[in-house]
């Protein structure tokens, strides 16, 4: 590694790489212990039903199982959910899709743990099951929370404003059109994974990959009745997540299984196929969009009614929606808005937080829904964006006033300078035979942070250590977006230290303090202002400090420098190494909270949502996409790609870049084949051999544009990147096809025998 | 826990396979293993070829071209006499699995394996490769249609395995092709795939075809009266679109997660049609000599 | 069954079961943890090794397959303190991000070069191509891998 003092600004390598690339990196997955015992679950592989009886005897009988648990010998409230308790841990009267677990098994080896999970007996009633929104909103479709007032809605709610939907007759043009997205997998490649132990005095440990120790513990307690004392939750560095992590996975059977375990450490990993099975989706949806424009292009009113299909739990389905409904309108000004979301239990996988959060479905509607117009009005795309890009001071379609940073405009004008998009027309007549080649843009924003209802907190630890090392006790999960690294950026700049001197503690709820989930944009932003003020003390106390110890009667001249403090009076020195042995552990740490700002509007509307509504701070990006469709196969390449990206300052450039092009990949995907297939709530695509992520020859060389702006409430002006890149490439790629063959699919992905489908038919239309 | 032997000579091998005619063989294993996890294999004693040197090698015998049974993919796709006189193949084997499955993967596993999509088979059945057969008491050939029953079915007793497939140089062929439709690039498992050998002159005019399409059937679909109909004729989109519709009528595709039979259907006929436009050949007729492959 | 073989350099000579799927008896017998499981049907390639020199997939192979044979895995790519140039490269061009295809994509990519010492940069994709990575979308990765082919002095 190189030793370097971290600047704010400039490309700085992770300080985890080295460890990751020599294989050295302990991921939740690598730690084994001994005496190792093996957990798994067996599923309910029903959709829906009633359970009449578990027999679990014969599996408790087999040589090398440990115990077998069931609903019954689960102490608490038996609920998870992170705003509605609506998920058993393991279920005991009703199963609500095919991945409900209904038996925990404790075992000496895989190969038992995997006989005793085949030997327990589940005698289930079907019950009918409803897979699609249409099917689930019936009148007389079977619920499945007979608890929930809402039948099987979650939630309804409603986004108004101006004169909302009435605006749309007085409008000169009015686009309308439905769309439907299906649901992602996340595909990290570390699956669902943790181990658990009980330490001799009754407290159980448990590491696990998780994008959110503190609420971890939260849920562990009141699902197992047990004392949030009762337990410490570490969450080393994620093999990624992208907000599958995020909630219950295998935290209540780890801990459930260390109380029946002895002390022996407990295993619990889930395999590809279980990923597939239980883990969470990105939500499939349902949009139907009407827009209005003055002739001019300006817009004017705006439409939706949002299907979100949310599975068999609410987890964070209506939270997802909300913030879909938020960014149904683009990064746009529209005055008159009314955005309706129904967000609906199925009998499916549970959908969740996936980066773009809602977001990326909404955007493939409204993103085409501006093509559309710009189409009906014959005005440059890129053009008739700019022309309503948001601006600082406007209000946005909530209703919400854009106080922060608002770069959509900057994205747009980068964008158009691109040689990508000034040179599109030559490109597109070159291409070979039997290929077309279009170009298409799309202009998209994402939302950083909880929003309202949730304090969006963190509180930052920092030590000198006795040592004389500077100690970063970062309370928020690093996935692999490099949160981690800018916390050593944000420390080495503040306290002027060389990076080998810094060290990083990774969440562990013992030892670092509660600073929110892994997500929604907020990491760095909101830890990062944290370390700021802890560090910035941290400095000041050091030089205090050192001032008792170099007998100075002001701190004036004292200056904090790699490895000492100088007086640069006098040019005597002393070393950290001496400072951090006088001081008393107590004196050698620093901690700061930090609250991110929330929207002061009051805003009329809104008010079915729990919490999570309104936003305040959006990053913007507006991506270009060059593709090449094959008339022969239907098959899209992207060939190249663009992208101009808005989120304050940078403190990374280089994570910055990654965030942006590992994104769009992710989109690449999502925009041209992945799709979690299901017949009644079985899944068709089970695995890596029947759904497809792109691999290295599927994503073209991305260029990432950097707009920078000034966020004044940012650490050094910086907002979250991680997820605005998602949004982007399938609305991208939609209109660069339809701008190849005149061909507009509203139903992704845009897979190759839909787009053959569609020319065929454009060609049986255009011949008729 | 099953046994597991590999032999390191053919004599060590028959006496294996005569203690234990039901001892499952396997080569590279890239898709034993995968079933196995998915608990699908219920023998007890595993018998692998890789470490029988006899069954790797590729070379000239006779004039014909013969790759031994274990030779991997990767081997096939990196040999000069290979290159030099049967691209069609290398066209198929560059688009096999990934580098790493192609490093572990055989041809004669491909080829038992039997798959309708297997991405060699296309290529052999135009290439009219004759599969060769042996067990302790003899040796035997079989033209590749004969082999390959249907889906995961090949004619072989107990106690036989594959050592090779011999194919005859294609020196009256100019134009080698491939082409596979996958749902992406990267390691795709193929929802169509085509493979063709023709003879066209230098005015377009073609002499000679053979034809052949993967995962549209329960085997590779080959069809004498679509090449006859070819024969003869100019290679132009017009003739290509009249072959391709017979072709449509021709195979003989099922619907699963990957695509439906409509679509493969489609494109087997659509595939046809990328040959209009490639009358530079692929390689000259001329060249005849393997020392001057490429 | 016994099984005697060269590992990282090293001499083994153990006792396991024989159809022990390596990546298990890497993982779990010998604690090299660095090859990971993404998804045990060889379509990942986060358990890549090095057999022979070869790349391979441990998921994929059982241990009566070790026999004889020299295995590298990502712990013993590097010697003692000094990185191998890919892993150096790797960190340098931002080529890691949560890190767990890394050891795969890294073992893929020696391979690789050692088939193919000068790649194109889409040579390097089709030689990655049976490596996912779920966070970089590949473009560091094939930065890195094309810069590691300089000599050290343009690094």
């Amino acid at each position: 590694m190189d030793i370097q003092i971290p600047e704010i600004g400039k490309s700085f390598a992770r300080p985890d790489a080295a460890a990751k690339v020599t294989g050295a990196e302990k991921y939740a997955v690598d730690y084994y212990g001994d005496h190792l015992l093996w957990a798994g679950v067996r599923r309910a592989e029903v959709a829906h039903g009633r359970i009449r009886n578990l027999d679990t005897s014969a599996a408790a009988r087999l040589p090398g199982v440990m115990a077998v648990l069931t609903g019954r010998d689960v102490p608490g409230a038996n609920r998870q959910g992170i705003v509605h308790k609506d998920q058993p841990v393991l279920a005991t009267d009703k199963v609500r899709y095919s991945g409900d677990a209904v038996a925990l098994v404790l075992a000496e080896n895989r190969e038992t743990l995997k006989q005793a999970i085949d030997l327990i007996e589940v005698d289930i009633e079907t019950l009918p099951g409803v897979f699609t929104v249409d099917e689930a909103l019936k009148p007389d479709a079977p619920v499945l929370h007979e608890e929930h007032p809402g039948g099987n809605v979650l939630l309804k709610a409603e986004i108004k404003a101006g004169k909302g939907e009435s605006a749309l007759k007085d409008c000169h043009i009015l686009i309308e059109e439905t769309f439907d997205v299906p649901m992602q997998a996340h595909a990290f490649l570390e699956t669902e994974n943790g181990i658990a132990w009980q330490e001799a005095d009754g407290r159980v440990v448990l590491i696990a990959s998780t994008q959110a120790p503190f609420r971890d513990k939260w849920e562990i307690s009141h699902a197992l009745g047990l004392g949030m004392d009762r337990m410490r939750v570490i969450s080393p560095y994620l093999g990624g997540a992208f907000g599958g992590k995020d909630g219950a996975t295998v935290q209540c059977f780890l801990v459930l299984a260390a109380l029946h375990a002895g002390g022996r450490p407990v295993k619990m990993w889930w395999n590809r196929e279980e990923n597939f099975a239980a883990g969470y989706k990105r939500h499939a949806a349902h949009m139907r969009y009407r827009l209005g424009a003055n002739s001019d292009g300006t817009l004017q009113a705006l439409h939706c009614r949002l299907y979100y299909n949310t599975g068999a739990y609410a987890h964070l389905g209506g939270e997802v929606m909300a913030l879909g409904m938020e960014h149904a309108g683009g990064p746009y000004r529209i005055p008159h808005t009314l955005i309706e979301g129904w967000c609906v239990y199925t009998n499916n996988p549970i959908a969740g937080a996936m980066r773009g959060f809602g977001v990326a479905q909404v955007s493939f509607a409204i993103e085409q829904m501006m093509d559309l117009l710009a189409a009906k009005l014959n005005i440059n795309p890129l053009a008739l964006r700019k022309k309503n890009a948001l601006r600082r001071g406007d209000q946005n379609t909530s209703g919400v006033t854009m106080t922060q940073s608002t770069g959509i405009g900057d994205c747009l004008a980068a964008l158009a300078e691109n040689p990508l998009w000034l040179k599109r027309n030559d490109w597109k007549q070159a291409a070979g035979p039997f290929k077309k080649r279009g170009v298409g843009v799309s202009a998209v924003f994402n939302a950083m942070g909880y929003g309202r209802g949730l304090p969006d907190s963190a509180i930052a630890k920092i030590e000198l250590t006795e040592g004389g090392r500077i100690r970063v006790y970062n309370g928020v999960t690093d996935m692999g977006q490099g949160n981690a690294t800018a916390f050593v950026q944000i420390a080495g700049q503040i306290l002027c230290q060389e990076n080998t001197r810094i060290e990083l503690v990774q969440p562990d709820t013992d030892r670092t303090l509660p600073s929110g989930s892994s997500s929604a944009g907020r990491t760095t932003y909101t830890y990062g202002n944290a370390l700021i003020k802890a560090s910035e003390s941290l400095r000041r106390k050091i030089i205090g400090r050192a001032a008792l110890m170099l007998l100075a009667d002001t701190l004036d001249h004292l200056e904090l420098l790699p490895g000492r403090v100088r007086d640069l009076q006098s040019g005597r020195e002393i070393p950290l190494e001496m400072i951090g042995s006088m001081m008393a552990a107590e004196d050698r740490i620093c901690i700061s909270q930090f609250l991110m700002p929330v929207v002061r509007d009051k805003l009329d509307t809104g008010k079915g949502f729990i919490i999570g509504f309104p936003h305040l701070i959006f990053s913007y990006a507006a991506h270009l996409a060059c593709i090449e469709v094959d008339e022969l196969t239907g098959a899209v390449e992207v060939k190249n790609y663009a992208a101009a990206t808005e989120a304050g300052r940078v403190l990374n450039p280089q994570t910055f870049t990654q965030q942006v092009q590992g994104a769009i990949a992710q989109g690449i995907g999502y925009a041209l084949y992945e799709e979690i297939k299901m017949e009644q709530g079985r899944l068709l695509t089970p695995d890596f051999t029947t759904y497809h992520i792109p691999g290295a020859m599927d994503v073209p060389e991305i260029s990432s544009q950097i707009v920078e702006t000034w966020e004044p409430s940012g650490p050094y002006g910086m907002k979250g990147v991680g997820e605005v890149g998602s949004n982007g490439p399938l609305p991208a790629i939609a209109n660069a096809l339809a701008d190849a063959c005149g061909i507009r699919l509203t139903c992704s992905p845009l897979k190759q025998e839909r787009v053959l489908e569609a020319l065929s038919q454009s060609r049986r239309e255009g011949g008729s | 826990m099953r046994q597991v032997r590999l032999p390191q000579t053919l004599a060590d091998l028959w006496s294996l396979l005569n203690k234990d005619p039901t001892a499952l063989i396997f080569s590279g294993g890239t898709d034993l293993f995968v079933k196995m996890r998915a608990d699908k294999v219920a023998a007890s004693t595993m018998i692998g070829l890789e470490r029988l040197a006899a069954l790797r090698d590729i070379r000239e015998d006779n004039g014909d071209i013969r790759i031994g049974a274990c030779a991997t993919h990767e081997n096939i796709l990196r040999h000069p006499l290979i290159a030099a006189h049967l691209p069609v193949l290398v066209q198929a084997l560059r688009t096999l699995g990934s580098p790493p499955i192609r490093t572990m993967g055989t041809i004669g596993g491909n080829i038992c394996t039997a798959s309708p999509a297997g991405d060699t088979l296309p290529p052999l059945y135009v290439l009219r490769a004759e599969v060769e057969i042996a067990s302790s008491k003899g040796s035997r050939s079989v033209p590749i249609p004969d082999f390959i029953a249907g889906p995961g079915q090949i004619r072989l007793a107990a106690g036989e395995i594959v050592t090779g497939v011999r194919v005859k140089k294609p020196a009256e062929f100019n134009l080698h092709h491939f082409e596979k439709v996958g749902q992406r690039k990267s390691m795709s498992c193929a929802v169509a795939g085509m493979a063709a050998l023709l003879r066209v002159t230098p005015s377009g005019a073609i002499e000679a075809c053979r034809l052949a399409w993967g995962s549209v059937g329960p085997t590779v679909m080959t069809d004498a009266g679509i090449e006859n109909f070819l024969t003869g004729k100019i290679l132009s989109p017009d003739t290509l679109s009249a072959a391709a519709r017979q072709v449509t009528r021709m195979v003989m595709p099922i619907d699963d997660v990957r695509a439906t039979a409509d679509y493969r259907r489609t494109v087997s006929g659509n595939l046809l049609l990328r040959l209009s436009g490639m009358e530079n050949p692929t390689i000259e007729l001329k060249r005849q000599s393997p020392s001057e492959g490429m | 069954m016994n099984i005697r073989f060269t590992l990282n350099g090293k001499a083994m000579d153990l006792d396991a079961a024989a159809d022990r799927r390596v990546v298990d008896l890497l993982r779990e017998d010998l604690g090299l943890t660095g090859a990971k499981e993404g998804c045990g049907a060889g379509e990942c390639g986060t358990c890549s090794i090095l057999v022979d020199g070869e790349h391979r997939l441990s998921c994929l192979m059982i241990a009566a397959q070790l026999s004889g044979r020299d295995v590298v895995t990502i712990e013993g790519l590097s010697e003692k303190d000094r990185l191998h140039p890919l892993q150096e490269s790797f960190i340098r061009h931002g080529a890691v991000q949560c890190g767990f295809c890394t050891p795969g994509m890294i073992i893929g990519a020696a391979a690789l070069l050692k088939r193919n010492p000068q790649p194109s940069r889409e040579e390097i994709r089709e030689g990655l191509a049976g490596n996912l990575c779920r966070c970089t979308g590949y473009q560091k990765i094939v930065d890195a891998v094309e810069a590691a082919l300089l000599p050290e002095e343009k690094l």
